[in-house]
């Protein structure tokens, strides 16, 4: 038996003995990639009990179990743990880190020493951000974005939010310029940019997007920090400051930020589809430009969350104008994948479920979207529950579905064994179901006129909370079965072999499974495409050499 | 990959000492330009200075002269910045809406100093 | 890694034999890293930028009256000492290339000495205003003052911006400190000078931004009349 990842590993510093250093600082891509994975799923779960007390509370109208103020800190940290926290780094910390270098024939990141600095930079943000629940005067209430002038007044501590913010923002640009050089400098000989498998183009596209809009919400961060001590005026319109600059800034990068979420997602799609469909993508060079579009256009379209903020009505033109041309590219990636499966021979394995679900939970989540992007529409949307199930039906339905479906896609490879296949299936079953009973509802209500934030509501809205709440609770039992099939399957689920899903990219070309320290034995050399399926079977194979045999 | 084994130390020491020169000259038209020429958008003025100075430091202190990939790097980031001046000054405040009614701008009554009444903004 | 590193073959169908670019001993690979980084701080301070324009549009006579209250003269004094910093730093790096490690020191040392004597004179600067009674959290500055908006913004984005400047002075000097160290220990020599080479693309950054701070604070006014200094 062969020496894998988990039994040597290169470190940061030395070559400490105990197995537990050597996990503390390991600069191993794999690891690292599983470390992230154990700390954000850990915090994941505390958002989502942050969101079912929510839920809890709305089960009917007037104060249950928390008050007003309580609800407030909810949000905000069910928001800050979910979106810095979780799901901006979740994907590319996750899989581009344990998958992007094996799928370019690389054995490590350009950078690992940066790599596990990286790692410890993202905790540090995790704990600053989570020690001001008990430091100073309770946690932040202002919901994730800060709007001033609101959280430079607020007694609770947002700074430590803030900073934490920055500082995750650091770990997150770390990442990102990390994998930039990885995939510019170290793809094997032969493997172009249009030879790269596309979740590669999908870590590209974002990595761009960490690289150069993380840098500004920094900056606002800063600014905000040094309005609330120094007193500069700059968001404080008592001071001469304007918050319409601050949600200008904020957007900037936190609008670009919801496509660094959904890019490498949809990366993992395009692996999924393709692998399950035994069939060879359908227009590569399409899907991997439209990365490359949406990552450019959602530069350009913050100005959608500033509709009702006083923001001029031209640029609120421009804006609405520029947002429609986001949804091209996208609807492109939608006709590639479905054009992929037409005829072929299609494998229901649990990711391709996933998959298949997220095709219908976003495709919900996106039309909405353009909805609430016409002027006239959102004034009346804006802040309600409609806005809060289109974000969710995108995010989770999309980022979070897409995640476990590469969670289950990729888990044969980290662990080298396999999950309970029928059981998996039941958890997707619970989670979809769950899922769409929890978010649909709040269309209608939105629609009525249920704002969100509310701790408190009109009693006709209280068929729809209910309706939420049951699905809240199927869904939370779903995620909950799922992770212990997960779990279980990692503990005495069957060994299977380096490639049980029968897929053509490099990352399932390894000698051994679980893969070893440096992974590919010999790199080869790449003169073909990424998914080249005939008949249903692959074409590419390989010596133990790494030579092509076909 | 990328270290040159030779150095022409000379030759590259001149260009440094060239561009010194040129930085420098740039730095003193940049004091005399309010009354020399442009007198009227000294900022326009100042900026164009600024640029072609920054355009001397990238290109030879930086060394990015014959760097393909990289220049395409910053080429996208600076126009990405350019896009953010365009939209959020050129499109958006600069069609202020409420210059009349805001309380963070100055009254349009002229002759009254500090007087803003705090109206709702 | 001490060890030289010996790149890995690939080898394609006809036989041909290809060089696998390792992540070990990669000088353009640094180099591609360390300008990303810089694209970060272009990004930042870009953005800060941003939010100073944005107060000029709604502001634009009082930014200038303030801009003509700023000392023109020590502003410029220290455009110079960076504008020769920025040569003394490229020249080290020329000499290191070329194998004269001494005079790369020295010249370490005078890119230094530069930095510190901005920071000096940044302290005078800021000193004098503050003896003005125009500081952060003091004087004029102060919600209760009766400073015009547009000038309270002036000075705390300049406040804001020559500070994050000087920060990076700040971290500049302690990485030439840090480079000299692993010259010293011979980690950093004629044949490996990435590091080196990236700290002067750092300390050109650092001057790249002050060549745009310096004009938009201190000369935009500067046709308005007006004296420099206080």
């Amino acid at each position: 038996m062969s020496k894998t990842y988990f039994d040597e590993t290169h470190c940061a510093i030395g070559h400490p003995k105990s197995t537990f250093m050597q996990w503390m600082l390991t600069i191993d891509h794999k690891r690292i990639g599983i470390m992230y994975a154990a700390v954000m799923f850990t915090f994941f779960f505390v958002a989502v009990a942050t969101a079912f007390l929510m839920r809890l509370e709305l089960f009917a109208p007037g104060q249950q179990y928390i008050d007003g103020n309580t609800f407030n800190q909810a949000f905000t940290l069910h928001g800050v743990i979910m979106i810095f926290l979780f799901i901006v780094p979740g994907i590319p910390a996750i899989f581009g880190n344990i998958v992007m270098p094996l799928m370019i024939g690389a054995k490590d990141v350009s950078f690992p020493r940066l790599n596990w600095f990286t790692f410890w930079l993202y905790i540090l943000g995790c704990i600053i951000a989570i020690s001001s629940l008990w430091v100073g005067n309770g946690f932040a209430d202002t919901g994730w974005t800060f709007y001033a002038p609101y959280s430079l007044t607020t007694g609770t501590n947002v700074i430590f939010t803030l900073v934490a913010a920055f500082v995750l923002g650091m770990a997150s640009i770390l990442t990102g310029l990390n994998f930039l050089v990885t995939i510019h400098r170290l793809r094997a000989p032969g493997m172009t940019f249009f030879k790269m498998p596309l979740f590669v183009w999908g870590i590209y596209a974002t990595a761009w997007i960490q690289l150069l809009a993380t840098p500004v919400v920094g900056i606002t961060l800063i600014l905000a920090i040094m309005e609330k001590y120094f007193g500069i005026g700059i968001f404080d319109p008592a001071k001469g400051g304007d918050p319409v600059l601050f949600e200008h800034l904020f957007w900037i990068y936190s609008h670009p930020a919801v496509y660094l979420m959904i890019l490498p997602a949809f990366g993992i799609m395009s692996e999924i589809i393709p692998v399950f469909s035994r069939r060879e993508i359908f227009g590569y060079r399409t899907i991997a430009l439209s990365s490359a579009s949406i990552a450019g256009i959602g530069y350009l379209v913050w100005g959608h969350h500033l509709y009702t903020s006083g923001m001029a009505d031209i640029a609120k033109t421009v804006f609405s104008f520029l947002t429609f041309f986001v949804a091209i590219p996208t609807g492109i990636k939608f006709y590639d994948w479905i054009a992929t499966m037409y005829k072929g021979k299609i494998v229901l394995a649990t990711p391709m479920l996933w998959a298949l679900g997220t095709i219908i939970t976003f495709a919900i989540g996106g039309l909405t979207g353009v909805t609430i992007a016409m002027i006239g529409v959102d004034i009346h949307l804006q802040d309600t529950y409609y806005t809060v199930a289109h974000f969710h039906y995108a995010m989770l339905g999309g980022v979070v579905f897409l995640l476990f479906a590469g969670l289950h896609y990729w888990f044969p490879l980290v662990t080298g064994r396999m999950y309970n296949e029928p059981r998996a299936k039941i958890a997707f079953y619970l989670n979809f179901i769950g899922f769409n009973l929890l978010w649909f509802p709040m269309f209608i209500a939105g629609y009525l006129g249920m704002p969100r934030r509310y701790f408190d509501y009109l009693p006709e809205f209280q068929i729809y909370h209910q309706a939420s709440f049951i699905g809240a609770v199927i869904f939370i039992a779903g995620l909950v079965y799922m992770f212990y099939v997960l779990i279980q399957g990692w503990v005495k689920g069957p060994k299977v072999g380096v490639n049980p899903w029968r897929a053509t990219t490099l990352e399932w070309h390894l000698p051994s499974s679980p893969p070893p320290l440096e992974n590919h034995s010999k790199v080869p050399y790449v003169d073909f495409d990424p998914y080249e399926y005939y008949h249903g079977e692959p074409v590419v194979k390989f010596d133990e050499n790494m030579r092509r045999i076909d | 990959m990328g270290i040159k084994t030779t150095v022409n130390y000379q030759e590259e020491k001149a260009v440094y000492f060239k561009v010194l020169a040129g930085l420098l000259l740039l730095t003193a038209i940049t004091f005399i330009q309010p009354h020399l020429f442009m007198a009227q958008s000294t900022f326009m003025a100042q900026m164009l200075i600024a640029v072609i100075k920054a355009w001397l430091i990238v290109m030879y202190y930086m060394h990015l002269k014959g760097e393909k990939l990289i220049g395409a790097m910053v080429i996208f980031a600076l126009l990405l910045v350019l896009v953010f001046f365009v939209i959020v000054i050129g499109i958006d405040v600069s069609h202020f809406q409420f210059k009349g009614e805001s309380y963070i701008t100055e009254p349009i009554t002229t002759g009254v100093t500090q007087s803003a009444t705090p109206t709702h903004h | 890694m001490a060890h030289a590193y010996v790149p890995e073959i690939a080898v394609d169908r006809e036989g041909n034999e290809h060089i696998v670019q390792g992540w070990q001993d990669d000088f353009y690979g640094g180099k591609l890293g360390f300008w990303l980084f810089m694209l970060t701080e272009v990004m930042m301070f870009g953005g800060m930028f941003l939010a100073l324009a944005y107060y000029n549009t709604l502001h634009p006579q009082e930014f200038l009256e303030a801009s003509a209250s700023l000392n023109r003269l020590l502003g410029g004094t220290n455009t110079v000492i960076l504008l020769v910093s920025a040569l003394t730093m490229g020249l080290g790096l020329l000499k290191m290339r070329a194998g004269d490690v001494k005079g790369a020191k020295l010249m370490i040392w005078a890119t230094i000495l530069l930095a510190t004597i901005f920071l000096v004179i940044k302290g005078f600067e800021w000193s004098a205003e503050y003896h003005h009674g125009i500081f952060l959290m003091h004087g004029e500055m102060l919600p209760e003052s009766t400073m015009a908006f547009g000038k309270k913004l002036f000075f705390g984005m300049y406040f804001t911006m020559t500070g994050l400047h000087g920060v990076h002075i700040i971290i500049g000097i302690g990485l030439m400190l840090w480079l000299l160290k692993r010259i010293n220990a011979n980690k950093v020599n004629p044949q490996h000078y990435i590091l080196y080479f990236n700290i002067a693309l750092y300390w050109d950054i650092v001057h790249l931004i002050w060549v745009f701070v310096f004009p938009y604070y201190y000369m935009m006014g500067a046709a308005t009349g007006g004296t420099s200094g206080h």
